[in-house]
Parts: C-alpha cells; structure tokens; sequence
C-alpha cells in the first residue's frame, strides 16, 4: 500500500461524510434563521407600510383608504378615528421619555462605571455588579406599575398639578432600568484601558480623582458615548413602562419645555399597542398605520445601534 | 516676591487637598446605589401591598420570631464561626429545597391540568422505546453505515409515534394500517391508575438525573441503588400523599422533583469526601423552624397575614373583583410558553453558536451574521410582535394569541441573546482541548458533541436560563400577536389561546384599572412574577459561580 492511498483511506470519513454534512448543514441553517429573521422584518414592515400611504398603496395593489407620506411625517395630530396619523406627535412623547431617561441614566451610569471600575473593591463590585443587574431584569410592565403607582404619588406632593399619567414618572423608570446598560458597557471601557495609563498619571502626581476623571474617563470616551447611544436606543424601543405610566391620549408636546413632562403622551411604542388593543381589522388603514409606526421605530434603533458600533470601532483608542 | 513665592511652594509641597478626591468618591458611591436603592423601595412597598405583613397578629410574628429566626440566626451564626463552607451549603440547600418546590408546582399544574398522565404515560413509551432500539443499534452495529442508521432511526421513531402510514398518508386519505406505539398505549382497555403512570414517567426521569448525578459522584452501582431510591420514592409517595392530605398526582410530583433531588444534593454536600454535615443543621434549623412556627401558630390561633398572595391568588381565575381574581391560567401559560421558547430557542441557538464559532469560515457572509445578531439584539420588542403577527398570523394563517405562535415569537426574540452567550460559553473553551480531539483523529462533529459542547454545556445553561427570565417578563410582543387579556383555563394544547404573568398584571393594571386592582390583585401579580424571576436567575447564578470555580 502506498503512502498515498494509506492517506486517502485515513482522511476518508472526515469533513465530506454524510453525518458531517448532516451537522454542518444543521449548524448553518441555525445560524442562518438570523439572516431570514432580519429579512423577514425588513420586508415586513416595508411592505405594510408601503400598503398605508397613499403614494406607494397603488404599486402594492391596495385600494381603499391610505395615508398621505407628507401628514405621516409633519402631521401634529394623531387622532385614528379622524383619520388623522401624524405620527410627529409619538415621535415627540418618544423624544421626552428619551430625553428624560437619558438626563437620569448617563449621568448615574457614567458614575457607576467610574466607581465599579477605579474605587470598589473586588468584594463590593462582586456585590454591586449583580445588584445593578436586577435593575435590567426586573420586567417592563413592573416598571410601568410602579411608576404609575408609587412614584406618580410621590411625585404629585412636589408637582401638584401632575397628570395621573405623565411622562416624568416614566421617564424616571425607564432611566433606572437602562442604567445598568450604561454603566456596564462603560466599565468594560473603562476596565480596558491600561493600567500604564494610570501608573503614569500617578507618577505625573495626580490624584486618584485626577486619574480618573483626566485619564481614564478621556481614554475611555468612544466606550461611553457608544453606550449612551445602545441604552438611548433601549428607551426609545421601550414598550410596557411607557404604555402604562405616560398615558394613551396622544398630544404634541414641546420636548424642550420642562413643564410638558407633568402631561402625559403617547409614545410610538404605546401607540402600537394602544391600536392592537382597539378594534382594528386585518388589513385596515389603523393595522396598516402600526406598520408604518413600526418601521420609524426599526430604522430609528437601528441607526442608533449602528452609529453606536461605529462609534465604538472607529474611535476607539487602541493601546 | 520671587523668594516669598519660592517658599509659599516649599511650604505647600507635597500637600494636596483631598477634599474634592472623597466628596467624589462618595458621589460616585452615591450614583451607584441610587438605581439600587430606588428599586428596593419600590420592591418594599409592593410586598407590603401584596403580603400585608402588617395584618398579622403580634403573637404570629413573636410565635416565628422566636421559632424560625432567633435558631436560624443561632445556628447560623454557630455554623459560620466554625466552617464558612458548612453555611453557604446549608443557604443552597434551604434553596435548593424552596426553588424546587416552586418549580414542582410548575410541574404538577402540567400533570394535573394540561397533560393528562395517560398521554404523558402514552407519548414516554413512544419515545423510549424506539430510543432503547436506536441506543442498541449505535451500540452493537458499529458495520451499518451512518446513512443506513439515520434511516433505520427515523423510521422506528416514525412509527412508534405517528404509526403507518401516519400524517404522510393523510393527503390522499390511506387508512391506518398500523397504529403508532402512542395509540396502541391509549387504547389499551386495562390502563394503570393516574398516579403510577405519573410516578413512572415524572419519578423516571427525576430517578435517572438523580442516579447519574449520584453515580457522578461514587460510581455506577450506588448510582443505580440511588435511582432505585428515587423511584420507589415517588411512587410510595403517590400512596401515602392522601394520609397527609395531599392529593396523589401531587404528592409523586412534588416528592419526584423537589424532595429526591434536594435529599440528592443533601447527601452530596454533608457525606461526601469534603462534606460538611455541619450545613445539614442549618438546613434544618430553617426547615424545621418554617415547620414548628407553622404548626405553633395553627395551634396557638394567631391570625397570620391577610396576603393577597394566597393559595385562592394562586389556583382561580380572573375575576371582575379584585379580591376573587387569580393567576392560575396566566402561570400555566408563562409555564407552556417558557417550555416552548426552551425548545425552539435552545437548539436554534446553541446551533447558530457553534456554527460560528467551530466551522464558519472568516469571510465576509460570516461578518455579516455577526453583526446582524447584534443588531437584533437590539431591535425593540414590539417589532418582534409585529414580526409574529406579519408573519405567524396574518402570512401563514396561525390564529391569533396561541402557545405556538407567542412561543417562536418570543423565542425569535430572545434568540440573538442565546447565540450571544453561547459563543462566549463555546469560546472559553481552551483550544487545546479542541486540538487534542483533532489530534486522536476525530472529526469536527465528534470534536464538538464529544468536547466542546461538554465543556461549555454549564455556561450555554446560564445564557439560556437568563435568556427566559427575559422572555417571562415580556408583555408587548404577547399583546401584539393577540394573546387575549383575559383567559379562564389553561391552554390545552399548543394550538389554544394563551395568557400569561405579566400580561395578566398589565390587564389589571389598565384594563381594569380600579383602585381596587391596583393595591390587591397586581402587587400580587407582581411578587409573584418576581418569585419567578428570582428562582430562575438564582438557579442561572448558582450555575455560574459553580462554572467559573471549576474552569
């Protein structure tokens, strides 16, 4: 026998048998189901939303009642029944909560990070780390509980003329519940930057506070601002806390005047499943809407998710 | 000038002001435990809402006091003086014990409720059957070739569970030739009672995880005696359950997987090599304080608390009044649904982790689905609600609100989050490892069912386990595929209308928003959810900390 069909008999039964394939090809349909999932929700909410407004309903071959493209995106009212779909006026109450989560969340989050990752010992970090992740875990609709029945109360002894439902309260809830998502991708950032960095600093005479806020925070920057943008895109995205605390009467309000957060709203995520819970027929203009809806919501996370990946690659300090 | 600033400096150096380093620290300190501390105010409250503590009469709090906790402290504090180890056991044990009980709850509501023991009793023989024969065709018939084998398998499960010609030969209407081992176990005229079928199937599997884990431990033959043990257990506790008054059904379901596997893990721990029996008595200080307090405070008449979490809360229905309204249908869906997005999300996902991490090739098809599952990691929940009525509902004409359609759109949704943690679990696997199967000449596949999965098995564990934590607690992608708010029985196959914990809480909560609502039956709802969450999660950290002490 030759060398070389001793090989061949060896090498027979690997890569290319029909149990091997068989694996293989399972392992890689697996992995492939992610690729349908993503096509599938693009061709989804494209083609729904193309069947809601007037000027790309005729090329899907609906008839019927549709949407202009221009009062969807500029229109200030939403009111379903009038036929009236501005959805300006979600995309406001969206921009509030985010706003307001994002005034309690960076901050808190960024601190965290500082302190889990320059200050805590190894004993309180292994303590507060998973302590932080309760925070995330708790589910939504428990968030929106509370918010709408402790902190409203507690809320309306400093504000008297707050809303029973109102966007400060949720705003506060969906803050700590992104915290976590801040501070965790902060400190990984934080946690990668070299101790080099910082045995210079001391040497230079700084001050652990000197450090940490001229040496590390700086160094760590595209880390931080890559989570601020996941865990903003996380409260835009978020459904149940903001369905049950801010309310289900859509108004525009000005995101910028402070006083508007004692008023509730609805925000788009809240408006989907205030239509799925009216009466709305398969096929229908308001079934159509919460595509549409859906689709501004997909392509705003989805920005956000990629400019955070961005971010994170094209700015990070390599060491 | 120039000496009087030279000196200022000499007096000054090496003095720097630590005023502005504490306040920041403790700032910090402060910003950390704000999150924290807001959430265990809020957590405070709605247990108060929901158990009263307060309603109960003094003697029962004193009567607890001085049975449970005073011991516990006592003992506890004995134990951990002596042996640190000896306590943190005993704390797992008492858990271990609690959490089972939760989840054999879980199990008994299936059996009693949802599966019938006779399908179960059915469908076990259906399966092991043809197992055993394709256990022994692997074994003694290593000439048949692997294509010939996978046929041969196929077609012994084919017919034990669909029999000839089965659902191939529904669509041109040929009758049943042979019926499947599944209908022949049905139909039989003489069927043993509920609770030996219930013992066999729930004690079996329950048996056979005890006896491998024993045997793990010693070795094989006191593992079988343990097995053994075990289901003799279960199957006695079938007949002496109504003596304590305790329904049959139950008592196998709750002795099968909550009593057998913690006095598993209570003999592990105390009398094993490397015990500590010490950990045993503080397990039952606690155990038998709970009991004794139970007993005492039965006997004594003291009121105990007037919860809202009670055993009425948790077997009725809804209800228009908030006082009558349960969570009964709304945890058997959560269970059903878990157990589906369990089924679909795990192998899919663990399947993807190794596709990426073992055979894909760098190029650039393989980038892109790594980038594409973090992006749909972080796509907002309600689009996958969409995503299952666009596609589920509306495209393949499934009904609306059914197990079967909330259970792929949950586990859709949570599936990016399992492949994300499995390929770390698969990734911590060293490489030399992987190198040395190579080196013995095993293929890819052998490489991974025989070394990679195995050793990342614990870590997969986790991420999934953490994963359905996520899932149990979503409520919008459930509202979007039309689960109804209201339900009042339990799902009977997979095919029916589904309700589930936190969509049952969100119903109170603005359906029948009522002030009535809000203080009774959804902080009920709530502690109950979190119980839950809380015995899943602790089982996933208990695996992690278990997982990175060994690797």
């Amino acid at each position: 026998m030759s060398m070389d069909e001793l090989k061949t008999d060896i090498t027979r039964q690997t890569e290319n048998s029909p149990r091997e394939l068989l694996t293989r090809t399972f392992f890689f349909l697996c992995a492939a189901l992610s690729i349908v999932t993503t096509i599938s929700i693009v061709v989804l909410l494209v083609t729904e939303a193309a069947k809601f407004f007037t000027l790309t309903a005729p090329l899907m071959g609906v008839t019927g009642q549709t949407a202009s493209i221009v009062d969807f995106l500029t229109g200030t009212t939403w009111e379903i029944n009038s036929g009236e779909f501005g959805v300006l006026t979600l995309v406001s109450a969206t921009v509030m909560i985010t706003l307001g989560s994002a005034v309690i969340a960076l901050p808190l989050g960024v601190a965290t990070a500082i302190y889990l990752s320059e200050y805590a010992s190894t004993r309180a970090r292994s303590v507060l780390k998973p302590a932080l992740e309760i925070l995330a875990g708790v589910p939504t609709v428990v968030y929106g509980f509370f918010a709408l029945i402790y902190i409203t109360p507690a809320l309306s002894v400093i504000f008297p003329s707050i809303g029973t439902f109102n966007m400060l309260s949720a705003s506060i809830v969906v803050g700590i519940m992104i915290i976590p998502m801040v501070a965790s991708i902060s400190e990984d950032a934080m946690s990668a930057v070299p101790d080099d960095l910082r045995q210079a600093g001391y040497g230079m005479g700084a001050t652990k506070f000197d450090v940490a806020t001229g040496v590390v925070v700086p160094a760590a920057l595209s880390g931080i601002f890559s989570s601020f943008i996941l865990a903003l895109s996380r409260a835009i995205g978020e459904t149940m806390a903001v369905t049950i605390a801010a309310g289900s009467r859509a108004q525009f309000l000005n995101p910028l005047n402070p006083a508007s957060f004692l008023e509730g709203s609805l925000p788009m995520t809240a408006a989907m499943v205030q239509l799925l819970l009216g009466d709305i027929t398969g096929g229908g203009l308001a079934y159509r809407s919460l595509f549409a809806i859906g689709l501004v919501l997909f392509v705003i996370t989805l920005i956000m998710n990629v400019i955070s990946d961005f971010v994170a690659q094209r700015y990070r300090e390599e060491y | 000038m120039a000496t009087n600033t030279e000196t200022g400096e000499i007096e000054d150096f090496g003095q720097v002001s630590r005023t502005v380093g504490t306040v920041f620290r403790y700032l910090l300190l402060a910003a950390t435990m704000f999150g924290i501390v807001m959430l265990a105010i809020l957590l405070l409250y709605v247990a108060n809402d929901a158990i009263r503590p307060l309603t109960a009469d003094l003697g029962w709090h004193l009567t607890f006091f001085v049975g449970l906790v005073l011991p516990t402290l006592l003992v506890g504090w004995t134990v951990y003086r002596r042996d640190r180890a000896a306590l943190s056991f005993g704390a797992l044990l008492v858990g271990t014990l609690v959490v089972s009980l939760m989840f054999s709850g879980g199990v008994a509501l299936l059996a009693i409720d949802v599966i019938p023991p006779l399908v179960a009793f059915a469908y076990a023989v259906g399966l092991v059957v043809p197992t055993a024969a394709t256990v022994g065709l692997t074994r003694y018939a290593h000439r048949i070739s692997f294509t010939t084998r996978l046929i041969a398998t196929t077609m012994v499960f084919y017919l034990a569970l669909f029999g000839l010609p089965g659902p191939i030969g529904d669509p041109v209407g040929a009758p049943s030739l042979v019926p499947s081992l599944v209908e022949f176990v049905l139909t039989r005229p003489v069927i043993p009672v509920d609770r030996v079928m219930v013992a066999t199937v729930i004690g079996g599997i329950s048996a056979a995880a005890v006896g491998s884990y024993v045997a793990g431990v010693r070795d094989w033959t006191i593992g079988l005696y343990a097995a053994i043990a075990a289901f003799l257990a279960s199957t006695a506790a079938g007949y002496v359950g109504p003596f304590v008054g305790l329904n049959p059904v139950p008592a196998v379901v709750v002795t099968a997987v909550a009593f057998v596997p913690t006095v598993a893990y209570a003999w592990r721990g105390a009398f094993t090599e490397g015990g500590s029996p010490l950990g045993l008595a503080f397990a039952a200080t606690v155990v038998g304080g709970a009991l004794v307090g139970a007993v005492a405070v039965d006997a004594l008449g003291f009121a105990g608390p007037q919860s809202w979490v009670d055993w009425q809360f948790l077997t009725s229905s809804h209800s228009g009044t908030a006082e009558n309204a349960g969570l009964y249908p709304a945890i058997g869906g959560s269970i059903l649904l878990m157990s589906t997005v369990a089924a679909l999300s795990f192998p899919l996902g663990v399947g993807a982790a190794v596709y990426l991490e073992e055979y894909a090739p760098d190029n650039a098809l393989t980038r892109f689905v790594d980038v594409n599952i973090s992006n749909l990691a972080g796509v907002p929940s309600v689009v996958y609600g969409l995503l299952g009525l666009g596609v589920f509902v509306t495209y393949l004409g499934r009904s609306a609100g059914t197990v079967l359609v909330g259970g792929a759109t949950l586990a859709l949704l949570i599936l990016p989050i399992v492949i994300i943690s499995s390929r770390e679990a698969i990734r911590s696997v060293p490489t030399d490892l992987r190198q040395a199967s190579y080196g013995m000449g095993a293929t890819r596949w052998q490489t991974v069912k025989n070394v990679v999965l195995p050793e990342s098995f614990p870590g997969i564990l986790t991420g999934t386990i953490l994963a359905l934590g996520r899932a149990i607690g979503e409520t919008a992608p459930l509202i979007m595929i039309g689960a109804p708010n209201v339900v009042f029985d339990l799902p009977a196959t997979l095919g029916s209308k589904v309700s589930a914990m936190p969509l049952q809480v969100y119903a109170w909560s603005s359906l029948f928003a009522s002030e009535d609502f809000y203080t009774k039956a959804v902080p009920a709802g709530v502690v109950v959810l979190l119980a839950v969450l809380l015995a899943m999660n602790s089982i996933a950290i208990v695996l992690r900390n278990k997982f990175e002490r060994a690797g």
